[in-house]
């Protein structure tokens, strides 16, 4: 059987306890603090009763503003990947962390290049899974991140007993192109990314 | 030529006509045209025939005519001699299985005795075993089917056999030796299992259950098109049907199972699992006693190391059915089984959070409800080391993992002593031990944890409140001052806490007040109303903070046994708002509380008939107020949706009440008890001052509520026309017109009886009013058509025929075709006012009726429409389609999609291209194969509009959408259509990743990831 798992045991968060967008943002609140439980008793349909009230309805619900994409959402973006021992996400395992996430914007006005730094903090220092869960979050970042992004995932700094070996081969661009051809690690990864939501 | 010998010929060439041939040697034996004497005659030459074949095919011709013949014809000394005819047949080794279907043939028409079935029992094992010498199929099976029935009807016979012959069994067991066909399978495990659980099996248990055993696991996949429909899990049943049926299998049966759970096939294990289960269910609490630990050691290592889930749960029903049946038996063998649980799962949660902390409560949790013995074990097994470790714990996750452990025991305490207000399993017998040995220390844990620990710990305050919530339930547990301390514990949270985060622990503290309520409903009102009602001012100063209480408070409402009092506060808290003076803001507030709880206790006003002193504590001023012009009229009242409010809590109440009941109310309907006479009021006086106008909106929900039998206070038509009039008028507010124009609806949709209804719009059609003329369309005229049609079409009165059709020819009216348009989407739109609750007249198929009348002709007319008006029949197509099940619309689906394709390419319609997407959506889901052809146009569309394009922007529900179902296609077409895509669709996605909305990137990048797999999906098929 699996005698073969670097950590049989690890340590679990709780769901309600990993970062989430809407905790702690104001944005919603009410200035009331009312949780807006008395808005459905009008329904708010009401007003497309009327055959010449839609068309105006139908635009101002989208207003001009730009959610740019932040720390939250690439953490949403990795959390949800498989561990490749567990069936538990990288997120409830806190490999992955809110504040190891950092989007850097481009370094000059020309340039319209941002950097995407993910640090992996692996469950124990031995792990030799460290490489396969750094490439399945580049992978997945590669995927779901617009091209102006340059992704860089390392592993934390003394989490690791060879991070320096670790993130030299996650930094190394063909050797992460060769491992991509490897038909076993990609069947791997396909697994790990198969929970992503 | 005789009839064997015409049967003889035919046997090979055609099987139906020998059989036709049989069949008419049967009639002529009951018609006594054939005696059996010259039958078996002239069959004599061919059963000694030297040709194998023709032997074979004799004895099958007389096994046909025997199942052919009527019972009774054959006497009972002639139905032995054919049995011994035939028997002895078996001795010639071919043709066994005609043999065996002309005894069944034989027993069909005579029970036998005994002896004789015992007779053919032997003869059929001293001449035919084993079985598999038979190399077909179709041989084997007749021979298993009789011997199936042997045993299903000479039960004591054969038994008897086995009894008196030490050797029977392991012949009989040998006999089926080697069999493989699943259908012949089927009918083993059902023979074997009656020597398993009916005969003193002694010193041949084991080669019976090997006979079994050396199936497992069944591996048994049936062919594509599998006539006979027995699938694996058929097999698999019986065989641990087999397996679980004596409790003499356990020595063989554990051991054995157990080697196969090492194996790497899950599926495998899930059937050793599942048939460990079954066995300890059967065998016994003395047998399972002698297993248990062996069991447990095995079992446990699936759940603290999951593979798969299921598996885990299986191995945990395992688990708890082991403790169920040792709690039947005595207490030694319980207690030796739970003694190395308890002591594995506290060293686990040592540990906690872990992976394996978390599997030790999954098992605890599991195994402690079975019954009363477990629950009191465990509770005194764990509880004492989970304190001391709670106590000693240096971090916040420790001590949550080991409380969420705790809320489980809790649970399985009330599953089996109950709570409260009803009993648990164990029945009334009082909880003793364990838990309420720890009841004082547990609720200090708790109480503290859940009062001092800091607001960020969210995960850690839910399980504390959690944990008082099951603690406060459990039946006769805690005092009802204990009980208090909670309550006040929670209501201080949700009134006095600062708001956090998603304010999870408020809407905790909330609902477990109301759980507790409905425990102990004279608790939560003596402790927790008072605190509410302080923070409730009589008047505001502009503060704002109590709206949030109020919800809470109303929230409350949802308890039945508290539904009262709420109400009641509420009241008298409104009352004395209004004659403070309070704002606008805290009266509308209190309204909104109000009916939040009347919405609440919909039901309950439902059910109690008596609901007069709501109307007369609640209606009845409110629309005295309403009407008012003196003190008595709050400024709130001026406000519109203040005014909806008031309409709403009103129609809450009078809407359960009697006929007579409500026609008191019916005739103040538009004067609202104001002493004005009625024609000198709105809809009749369109001159009226401004501030009666307002109360329509008050009017309408009074209609709404009224019963169809309740009379009206003037005549039907003349409060039509009334208000078609008045609906025209151009001063009104828009809530006061869209008011009106729902009166008319419900009007018409009540109060007309079915024939009048036919005739109903004649009035309005003819001159001088005319509103189907198109030279006088004009808004307000194009608003009262829509509120008219929409109460007739509710009804689906045959009158629609005549009806929907103007409104089609409308569709091209050159100036008024893209309201018109718009407004179809108006018709089946559901109103939260005409509905059944509210006493209208909903058939349930006028969907259907609307959809066939209008949707064929929509079709039809856009072909031959003009360039210019084409898309106002896809703007009408589409409001009619986005609020139809898709099950009304699958069958003209071909018919529509092109009609769809092309709303997608609209600018600026974008409810249209929502529907549009939407049924294309449904479409792909349930009847992919329409969209195939149209695979291209489709993905090419759903892009363009996935992307966000400056020249006509769609907005982002809209794109998320599109990503959403263009998500859909790989999954529901096949890869050939799919593939030539994937390139081009990934490429595009890439700027929907970067879209300004998050909801669209999100949407975006779910979609892309299913595009890039698709290339992938060949190759990880396992």
């Amino acid at each position: 059987m699996d005698v073969d798992k670097q950590n049989a045991n690890p340590t679990i968060l709780s769901l309600s306890d990993l970062p989430s967008r809407r905790r702690g943002s104001n944005l919603n609140r009410r200035n009331d603090g009312s949780t807006g439980l008395f808005d459905g008793l009008i329904p708010q349909y009401s007003h497309l009763n009327d055959p010449f009230e839609q068309s105006l309805s139908s635009s101002d619900s989208d207003d001009d503003s730009v959610e740019d994409i932040d720390e939250q959402e690439v953490f949403d973006l990795i959390s949800s990947i498989s561990d490749p021992e567990h069936p538990l996400s990288l997120g409830s395992l806190a490999v992955v962390n809110l504040p190891d996430i950092h989007i850097q914007p481009p370094s000059s006005p020309h340039s319209s290049i941002s950097t995407v730094l993910v640090e992996v903090t692996p469950t124990i220092t031995h792990c030799s899974l460290a490489t396969v869960i750094g490439l399945g979050v580049r992978v997945r970042l590669e995927q779901a991140l617009p091209p102006r992004f340059r992704v860089d995932v390392r592993i934390k700094k003394g989490t690791h007993s060879t991070d320096e070996a670790v993130n030299k081969q996650l930094g190394d661009k063909e050797r992460v192109a060769a491992a991509l051809e490897n038909g076993t690690l990609m069947g791997v990864l396909r697994k790990m990314l198969s929970t992503c939501e | 030529m005789s009839d064997i010998q015409q049967f003889l010929l035919e046997y090979d060439r055609n099987k139906r006509e020998a059989s036709q041939i049989a069949q008419k040697s049967a009639t002529r034996l009951t018609d006594g045209d054939l005696k059996l004497l010259k039958l078996i005659e002239e069959l004599g030459e061919y059963f000694n025939s030297e040709d194998v074949a023709i032997r074979v095919k004799s004895i099958a011709y007389l096994a046909e005519v025997l199942g052919f013949v009527p019972p009774k014809v054959l006497s009972l000394q002639q139905r032995n001699l054919l049995c011994d005819f035939v028997l002895s047949r078996t001795e010639d080794g071919d043709g066994i299985g005609s043999c065996a279907k002309a005894l069944l043939a034989l027993e069909e028409r005579g029970k036998w005795d005994g002896e004789r079935a015992q007779t053919i029992m032997e003869t059929l094992l001293a001449n035919t075993s084993p079985l598999r010498q038979y190399k077909q199929q179709s041989e084997r099976y007749p021979v298993l089917r009789l011997i199936d029935a042997l045993l299903a009807k000479y039960r004591d016979a054969l038994r008897t056999l086995h009894d008196s012959q030490p050797d029977f069994l392991s012949r009989f067991i040998a006999y089926f030796d080697g069999e493989k066909d699943p259908r012949n399978l089927m009918l083993v495990f059902s023979i074997l299992r009656v020597p398993m659980t009916e005969w003193n099996i002694g010193a041949d248990a084991q080669d019976l259950f090997d006979a079994v055993f050396n199936y497992f696991p069944i591996t048994f996949r049936p062919p594509p098109d599998d006539p006979y429909g027995i699938t694996a899990q058929d097999l698999k049943d019986r065989l641990r049907e087999c397996i679980s049926s004596t409790a003499d299998f356990a020595p063989y049966a554990f051991p054995a199972l157990l080697d196969k759970l090492d194996s790497t096939s899950m599926n495998t294990k899930r059937d050793v699992l599942q048939a460990i289960t079954s066995s300890v269910q059967e065998y016994g609490p003395r047998t399972v006693s002698l297993y248990s630990i062996t069991l447990w050691d095995a079992l446990k290592f699936e759940i603290l190391n999951v593979q798969e889930e299921d598996l885990a749960e299986e191995a945990l029903n395992g688990l708890a059915a082991i403790a169920q049946t040792l709690s039947q038996g005595t207490s030694g063998p319980l207690n030796a089984y739970l003694r190395p649980i308890i002591k594995e799962c506290n060293e686990h949660l040592e540990d906690a959070p872990t992976k394996q902390s978390q599997a030790a409560a999954r098992i605890v949790s599991k195994i402690a409800n079975v019954s009363p013995d477990v629950t009191n074990l465990l509770l005194a097994g764990i509880l004492p080391t989970m304190f001391t470790l709670f106590q000693s714990a240096d971090n916040m996750a420790k001590r949550r993992g080991l409380l969420e452990v705790f809320v489980q025991l809790i649970k399985a305490n009330i599953d089996v002593y109950g709570d409260w207000r009803s009993t648990g399993s164990a029945g009334a017998s009082a909880p003793k031990g364990a838990l309420a040995q720890f009841r004082d220390q547990a609720l200090e844990v708790l109480l503290h944890g859940l009062e001092t620990s800091p607001v960020n710990n969210v995960s850690y305050r839910l399980v504390c409140a959690d944990g008082l919530l099951q603690l406060s339930k459990v039946r006769e547990l805690l005092s009802e001052d204990d009980i208090g301390k909670i309550i006040q514990l929670l209501h201080a949270i949700v009134i006095h806490e600062e708001s956090f985060g998603k304010d999870e622990i408020k809407e905790s503290a909330i609902n477990s007040l109301v759980e507790i309520a409905h425990q102990k409903p004279q608790v939560v009102i003596d402790k927790a109303f008072p605190a509410f009602m302080a923070q409730l001012p009589d008047t505001d100063e502009g503060s704002s903070g109590h709206v949030a209480v109020l919800e809470a408070f109303a929230k409350m409402a949802n308890e039945e046994d508290v539904f009262d009092t709420v109400i009641l506060r509420l009241k008298n808290k409104f009352s004395a708002a209004v004659s403070q003076n309070a704002s606008s803001g805290y009266i509308v507030a209190l309204l909104s509380a109000i009916l939040y709880a009347l919405t609440k206790g919909s039901n309950k006003l439902e059910q109690d008939p008596n609901t007069s002193t709501y109307y007369q504590d609640i209606v009845l001023p409110l629309l005295k107020r309403t009407s008012s012009a003196d003190a008595s009229h709050p400024e709130a009242f001026n406000n519109e949706t203040t005014l909806d409010l008031v309409g709403r809590i009103c129609n809450i109440v009078v809407r359960s009440q009697s006929t007579e009941q409500q026609e008191a109310i019916a005739s103040e309907l538009y004067t609202l008890f104001r002493g004005t006479p009625q024609a000198e009021l709105p809809p009749f006086n369109i001159s009226a001052p401004p501030e009666n106008h307002k109360t329509m909106i008050v009017s309408t929900h009074l209609l709404a509520s009224f019963r169809k039998e309740t009379r009206l206070p003037c005549e039907i038509e003349f409060l039509v026309s009334s208000l078609v009039n008045y609906t025209q008028h151009s001063d009104l507010s828009i809530p006061v017109r869209s008011a009106s124009l729902r009166q008319l609806s419900l009007v018409i949709n009540k109060f007309y009886s079915a024939g009048a209804l036919k005739t109903c719009m004649d009035p309005l059609t003819e001159a001088p009013f005319e509103l189907f003329h198109p030279e006088k369309l004009n808004p307000p005229r194009i608003r009262v058509i829509f509120a008219c049609l929409k109460g007739i079409l509710l009804r689906s009165s045959p009158v629609l025929a005549k009806l929907y059709p103007k409104l089609l020819d409308f569709l091209s009216h050159p100036k008024y075709g893209a309201a018109i348009a718009h407004g179809f989407s108006t018709l089946l739109q559901p109103d939260d006012l005409i509905t059944k609750q509210n006493h209208c007249q909903i058939s349930g198929l006028h969907k259907q009726k609307s959809f066939a009348l209008l949707v064929p002709n929509i079709t039809q007319a856009f072909r031959e429409a003009s360039a210019e008006t084409k898309r106002n029949y896809l703007i009408a197509l589409s409001g009619i389609l986005r609020w139809l099940p898709f099950d009304i619309v699958i069958e003209e689906v071909p018919s529509l999609i092109l009609l769809l394709l092309q709303s997608l390419d609209l600018k600026g319609e974008d409810f249209v291209k929502e529907a549009a997407i939407g049924t294309l959506a449904s479409t792909l889901a349930e009847k992919p194969e329409v969209v195939q052809e149209h695979a291209g146009s489709l993905i090419s569309r759903l892009l363009a509009n996935s992307v966000l394009n400056k020249e006509s922007p769609t907005p982002a529900r809209v794109r998320a959408a599109a990503c959403r179902c263009l998500m859909l296609i790989p999954d529901k077409l096949k890869l050939e259509v799919v593939l030539p895509y994937r390139r081009q669709v990934c490429r595009k996605l890439i700027a929907a990743l970067d879209d300004g909305k998050r909801e669209v990137r999100s949407a975006a990048v779910k979609c892309r990831a299913r595009w890039l797999q698709v290339d992938e999906a060949g190759d990880d098929d396992d």
